[in-house]
């Protein structure tokens, strides 16, 4: 068997001047060849990790290390980052400062370059390394023109270029667009499975990463809690109080209680066909089936709910006053695209909207237009008071040394950081900055329109469950909330009307279960489950165990599988 | 929109040839502007950059370098007969002005607004440089002579943009409160948010290798028709600049009083400094071969 790539025992690390260590007695073997995905909720340690494998923890941060671990067979303690790089690439989550050079070719070129390469083997390695890695079209392009996605590419191939036998990425996908950052997972599973090399990945979203995983280490508070197979580590997960690290896919059949849980939409169907099957009967798609037939119900053939809404809508609409209104909105940038094109939308005070589209849509300069920041160029904007609108960036919204003079005491309380009103705002987790930040954003009044553009980014699930809440309360206050956002299942949680854009047209305005319900791209990983009758765990889990009383199932919770009979009818969608 | 230019490919002779020869004849047209006062010879300077820009492609971005110049050159256009009392020929007195006579001469006037066209002249070939001649490929000549310092141009070169950016969405940022913060504040802000973009070049930087310290000798590129064409038109320049400015073509004297010489031979020089440039663009042969692939 081969030697193993990275071999830890007892390792630990503190960064300098840091309370207590990030890293607790880290005992771990990764093989050559496998695809390891690192799981944990922000500040776990994942990154930390990562960067000890490339050697910036301790070399590049300072600090302390404790115990043993070495990659390549290089003792992290003894070569530095420089040294690591020939074994390990390594792939930030910001494609922005990865990538130094102006050109893509010259990105290529600059680690051979360190590494003294002959000009022959420098310019077919580049070659090589861009046509395998399909970035061969990107060559000639300057990199300050490259999409976040493109950009991320470039990194992967710069780290790549020297065929390192091990590759480590910290949350490489958190600042793509879910296509992007699709594209980029089925790009690291060709690297592993084509090239062979080892690949670890700290990410987020499970959902995305785990069909390619052999193995997920699961990082709580520093320490390894968990390190098994995917179906193991989702079994672990769901057994978690929160369960933050479980999909929403095993949260679904954990929830009613089916087994196994899977890593995939297709082991989701799998699963879901076995449970309508017993021995000696043949396995029928039952499951499919029936989630089929109430998934076209709720999206066409009993459209009640959203009829009701419309209506609603339609009421409300004649009768109050929006809190904001567009009217026959463009946006034409000066020698550029029609942004937008005559986007008339109307937002009811209280109403919770989700705004989406692909990159590019036309979403982020719809809530500049609603803001004020930037002028439609035809057309009308309507605002029935101020108007509060938290951009991509929240570090952007902290500018001071403390959380108390961004956002005030009361600010600091409403962010969940009472009690930490002197920490300084670039110490807070990615999630407790886009809180503050809305705070301050709000600055203790009461907006009519509260407009937030991507705000779950790179945010775990505990995070983002907070700042739904928070966005709910809003909403509840009675302002109109609008969140431009790719995270289905947070729009989904969250909203109470979905409007998709594309090509700077409203392509689809209505309730969560008509828009995501009956998507291929804009849909849940639960909707794709249960093609598209229910969006959230809870809900489909509830469909489920309803479903499975009408069909005469038993108790899925006692383990038990029963056949589902064809005369009887699917089970009735919940009001 | 920033008013220094911004490289991008583009299919033309001047960014299909190597960034040396690009170089060299920006160069060139900026020693022209350099060495010499005469009008027409800085017209026909100034003419050969805004068309060889036009022919390249990058006829917006050398507008931009003249909106960039002009009010460095209005200013010295102005200071100049305000600060300077010598000239024959008084075209208005001012008075005593904190002890001093002003006096503006018309020697004084037309030697500012010479040297006002100068800097037009080298602001805008400098222009043209940074708009069509690839600045990596540019450094990376330069990494031979001082490694470090040319990686961080390049670096430089690279994050100004991105800071640009950032500062742009602070300020946006700061509109969105309802309170903005002081000035002092968001530059602060800014301040620490361009050094966490720095240490994570560096780190990144460092998981790239560069504490290896290893070089790599670039290997010998053919010389393409651009390559020639331009290292060709560059070197005629030089020397035919180089040469007049020897001979003492195209003399200019403001003081005492104006004389610019305005002979045949000033005009046959001007036709030069006009054309010579424009012949790596000429034919067909400027259109072969230009366009990236893929």
């Amino acid at each position: 068997m081969a030697e193993p790539l990275v071999v830890a025992e007892g390792f630990g690390y503190r960064y300098p001047e840091a309370g207590r260590a990030s890293l607790y007695d880290i005992a771990l073997r990764i093989e050559p060849g496998t695809f390891t995905v690192l799981a944990g909720v922000s500040g776990s340690g994942k990154s930390t990790l990562l960067r000890a494998f490339s050697g910036l923890v301790p070399h590049f941060h300072g600090g302390q290390a404790t115990g043993e671990l070495s990659v390549g067979g290089l003792d992290v303690r003894d070569h530095g980052p420089g040294e690591l790089a020939g074994v390990c690439g390594t792939v930030f989550q910001d494609p922005e400062t990865q990538v130094v050079m102006g050109g893509v070719r010259a990105e290529l070129e600059l680690p051979l370059e360190h590494r003294g390469e002959p000009a022959g083997s420098v310019a077919r390695a580049v070659e090589e390394t861009a046509l395998a890695l399909g970035v061969a079209h990107l060559l000639d392009r300057r990199t300050d023109t490259l999409s976040g996605g493109e950009l991320q590419r470039v990194a992967i191939a710069a780290a790549m270029v020297h065929e390192p036998p091990l590759l480590v990425l910290d949350e490489p996908t958190s600042q793509l667009d879910p296509v992007a950052g699709d594209e980029l997972v089925w790009q690291l599973r060709r690297l592993n499975e084509d090239w062979g090399t080892a690949v670890v990945v700290a990410e987020h979203r499970l959902e995305r990463c785990l069909p390619a995983a052999d193995r997920v280490i699961a990082m709580v508070d520093g320490r390894i809690a968990c390190d098994a197979a995917p179906g193991e580590f989702l079994d672990w997960a769901a057994a978690q109080s929160p369960p933050a690290l479980a999909t929403p896919a095993a949260r679904l059949f954990s929830l009613a209680g089916l087994r196994p849980l899977p890593a995939s939409v297709k082991e989701g169907h799998a699963t879901l066909r076995a449970s309508r099957s017993t021995p000696g009967e043949p396995a029928r798609s039952d499951g499919v089936v029936l989630m089929h037939d109430i998934g076209a119900q709720r999206r066409h053939g009993s459209p009640e709910r959203p009829r009701k809404l419309r209506a609603l809508l339609r009421r409300n609409g004649r009768d109050t006053q929006a809190a904001l209104g567009l009217k026959e909105v463009w946006h034409e940038v000066e020698d550029g695209p029609t942004i937008l094109r005559g986007i008339s939308l109307r937002l009811e005070p209280g109403e919770r909207v989700a705004l989406m589209g692909r990159n590019g849509a036309g979403k982020s300069t719809m809530l500049r237009i609603a803001k004020g920041l930037a002028e439609p160029t035809r057309g009308k904007v309507e605002r029935a008071g101020e108007v509060a609108l938290l951009l991509q960036n929240p570090g952007d919204y902290l500018v001071h040394g403390h959380a108390v003079e961004d956002a005030g005491v009361a600010g600091v309380a409403a962010a969940g950081l009472a009690g930490r009103e002197d920490a300084n705002p670039r110490d807070l987790s990615g999630g407790e900055r886009q809180r503050l930040a809305l705070e301050v954003v709000l600055g203790g009044g009461d907006p009519a329109v509260v407009l937030l553009d991507e705000p779950t980014r790179g945010m775990d699930r505990i995070h983002k469950d907070a700042l739904a809440a928070r966005v709910r309360q809003l909403a509840e206050g009675g302002a109109a909330v609008m969140v431009a956002t790719h995270d289905t299942e947070f729009a989904a949680s969250l909203a109470n009307r979905i409007v998709l854009l594309g090509q700077g047209v409203v392509i689809a305005d209505g309730p969560p279960e008509e828009v995501l319900g009956g998507g291929r791209h804009f849909s849940t990983e639960v909707a794709r489950v249960t093609n598209g009758a229910a969006l959230l765990p809870e809900e489909g889990a509830d469909m489920l165990r309803e479903g499975g009383a009408a069909l005469g199932a038993p108790d899925p919770g006692a383990g038990e599988r029963s056949v589902a009979r064809g005369d009887e009818q699917p089970a009735e969608v919940r009001p | 929109m920033s008013l220094v230019p911004v490289y991008r490919s583009r299919p033309s002779a001047l960014h299909a040839a190597r960034a040396g020869a690009g170089a060299a004849l920006c160069g060139a047209l900026a020693l022209t502007g350099a060495l010499y006062l005469h009008p027409l010879i800085l017209s026909a300077a100034l003419g050969a950059i805004v068309l060889a820009g036009v022919l390249a492609g990058v006829g917006r971005e050398i507008g931009r370098s003249l909106r960039f110049a002009l009010p460095f050159a209005v200013l010295i256009a102005v200071i100049n007969p305000l600060v300077y009392p010598e000239g024959d020929t008084l075209l208005f007195r001012g008075g005593e002005v904190l002890g001093r006579e002003i006096d503006i001469t018309l020697e004084a006037t037309a030697a500012g607004v010479f040297n006002g066209l100068r800097v037009i002249v080298i602001v805008t070939a400098f222009g043209l440089l940074s708009a069509a001649v690839d600045p990596d490929e540019l450094l990376r000549m330069f990494r031979r002579v001082s490694y470090r310092s040319a990686l961080t141009a390049t670096l430089a070169t690279r994050l100004v943009p991105v800071l640009a950016r950032d500062a742009t969405r602070m300020s946006d940022a700061a509109r969105c409160r309802p309170h903005p913060p002081g000035r002092l504040a968001v530059a602060r802000a800014a301040l620490a948010g361009s050094l966490d973009r720095a240490v994570d070049v560096a780190a990144a930087l460092e998981v790239r290798g560069y504490s290896l310290g290893g070089r790599t000798r670039r290997r010998a590129r053919p010389w393409s028709r651009h390559d020639w064409r331009l290292a060709v038109a560059a070197a005629l320049l030089t020397v035919v600049s180089v040469a007049g400015a020897v001979v003492g073509v195209g003399s200019v004297e403001p003081y005492p009083s104006l004389q610019v010489e305005t002979g045949g031979i000033e005009v046959v020089f001007s036709a030069l400094v006009l054309l010579v440039p424009l012949t790596p663009f000429a034919g067909r042969a400027a259109r072969l071969g230009v366009a990236l692939r893929g």
